[in-house]
């Protein structure tokens, strides 16, 4: 912790005599709070929250969907089909969105299912890792205490591993995130940070850029914090990571 | 001292074999255990496995305890569903999964779940009412020394308490066979003390109580056990050995007059070597 503050220090002096110069690509600190300052006059607030809503919005269907696929994969019916679906991630969104814009018209709603197809795909890979790696011992040991193939996928798959879904969503948010932010300003709709990113870089405003991506990154941080802040207080027996 | 005489079996495989794709791992394993009754004593038995590693050991328990379908052959156990026939005991069924207990190697536990929530679970099909088993399982707790942690999850746990714990599911699952791998390995020596104690304490607690371990210390095989058998490859004419584990030998302690001691004699000293011979040969 001490050594991470130390960097930050050094980053952030090493940014302000980089940028003391004349001629520079990179704006100075002073710019790019100014261009904070601005942004929040702008309503930021209220934009992180825009993105924040869709993000959540998007994240809770698709968690439901691939959970839904990742749980019955182990049913041989339905491997196939999981395991269809996690190639599916190779697929140009592109094309996901044209078809997508033949169904739905509504710039926003368009940007929850681009969102969900997108996570989809990653969670349902993930969660796929995650059940492969529940080794043959945690079934044995629940099949010795007389457990049906549904109490095995409740208790070993669904409840002993509650803790391992909340990280793959960690990890998939942050990916998720960044594209959020990308889609946002493709699809315009009415807010969200990847609105504000377009309009300032309409302008070339270079001080509302910086301090916006220093804004979304930590937003970002600040997700992926809270969730594994989350997993650790709700199962105090995971030690995934640190 | 060693007066018993024998009922009906209470263990039997009968060819048995395995192969994983087209490599035979074991094969014509063939043996038979019998109800051991003492005058005046409630004894349960206990059979040891030893053999050098990768002879099939594992193996050949996850059959036992109907884990694994083996590719040939079958397990038998007595159906206590069943009433006894006078002089024979049970009569036998194909071992399925839930019958027979098992602890493996690495003592799995559910990692969700803390010791009591555990041990809980294991009794939810027990004909017990809730108070019945809270007291149950509160006795069990006090006694295997667990009494402290039972609000601990299996990452919170030693090796040790990891072990006892997995070995009490079982016991509280009603499981009057307990198969445990390798049971002794990665303890200490006061840890191996109380899975010894506990194998006392579950094999004189009831008539059919069966304990079946493995092991790679023969001493403790023969100071514990009553039968040992030993798993390795068997020779082949022309003096190589064939890679395939089966029984190359099987030592009746009881016949011999070794089970039951609370010393080793000589005579143990001199089995530890006889049996270290035929490991080192197969
Ligand atoms: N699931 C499996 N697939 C293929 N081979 C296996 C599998 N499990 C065990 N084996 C092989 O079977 C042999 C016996 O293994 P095991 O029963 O674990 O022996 P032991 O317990 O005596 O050390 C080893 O050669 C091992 O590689
Ligand atoms: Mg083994």
């Amino acid at each position: 912790m001490l050594i991470a503050s130390l960097w930050s220090v050094l980053l952030i002096g090493y940014w302000f005599l980089a940028t003391s110069g004349e001629k520079k690509l990179f704006p100075p600190p002073s710019k790019a709070w100014e261009g904070f300052k601005d942004l929040y006059n702008e309503g930021l607030v209220v934009h992180i929250a825009s993105s924040l809503g869709l993000c959540l919005q998007a994240t809770l269907l698709s968690v439901v969907f691939s959970l839904a696929i990742a749980y019955l994969s182990p049913v041989p019916v339905f491997k196939p089909i999981a395991k269809a679906l996690s190639r599916m991630r190779y697929l140009p969104l592109t094309g996901i969105t044209f078809y997508l814009a033949m169904v739905v018209s509504d710039a926003r709603t368009m940007q929850v299912w681009v969102l969900v197809v997108f996570m989809s795909l990653y969670f349902i890979t993930s969660l796929l890792g995650v059940i492969n790696d529940i080794s043959q011992e945690e079934i044995d040991h629940a099949r010795s205490l007389r457990c049906s193939r549904w109490e095995v996928l409740w208790e070993v798959v669904i409840k002993g591993r509650m803790d391992y879904v909340l990280d793959v969503l960690r990890q998939n948010l942050a990916i998720t995130w960044m594209f959020l932010v990308t889609v946002e300003s493709i699809l315009v709709a009415a807010g969200g940070l990847g609105v504000l990113i377009k309009n300032s870089d309409k302008f070339m405003n270079h001080g509302r850029i910086v301090a916006l991506q220093i804004v979304i990154l930590l937003v970002g941080l600040g997700i992926d914090w809270f969730l594994n802040f989350l997993r650790k207080s709700l199962f105090r027996y995971s030690t995934i990571g640190n | 001292m060693g007066t018993y005489y024998t009922e009906g079996p209470i263990l039997s495989a009968e060819n048995l074999g395995v192969k994983y794709g087209d490599k035979e791992i074991i094969k014509n394993i063939n043996f038979q255990e019998l109800d051991v009754l003492r005058p005046g004593r409630v004894q349960g038995q206990i059979i040891a496995f030893v053999g050098r590693s990768g002879r099939g050991k594992s193996t050949l328990f996850r059959c036992m305890a109907g884990l694994q379908q083996p590719n040939e052959g079958r397990v038998l156990i007595p159906d206590l569903k069943q009433e006894p026939v006078a002089g024979k005991g049970y009569p036998l069924k194909e071992v399925q999964e839930g019958d027979v207990g098992f602890v493996d190697q690495k003592y799995t536990l559910f990692r969700h779940k803390t010791i009591e929530q555990a041990l809980h679970f294991a009794m939810r099909k027990e004909p017990l009412s809730d108070e019945e088993k809270e007291a149950k399982i509160n006795q069990y707790l006090i006694d295997w020394g667990l009494e402290e942690v039972r609000n601990q999850y299996p990452n919170e746990l030693s090796g040790g308490q990891r072990q006892r714990t997995a070995i009490l599911e079982q016991v509280l699952h009603s499981a009057l066979y307990i198969i445990m791998d390798e049971p002794f390995s990665g303890l200490d020596v006061g840890n191996v003390q109380s899975v010894q104690n506990a194998f006392q304490l579950i094999s004189q607690t009831h008539e059919l109580n069966t304990i079946i371990f493995s092991t790679h210390d023969i001493d403790m095989a023969v100071n514990l056990a009553d039968s040992i058998y030993v798993i390795g490859y068997p020779t082949l004419e022309d003096g190589n050995l064939e890679p395939i584990g089966t029984i190359v030998k099987h030592y009746d302690l009881k016949a011999e007059g070794l089970a039951w001691k609370d010393q080793m004699s000589q005579d143990h000293y001199d089995l530890v070597e006889g049996i270290k011979a035929v490991m080192m040969g197969s």
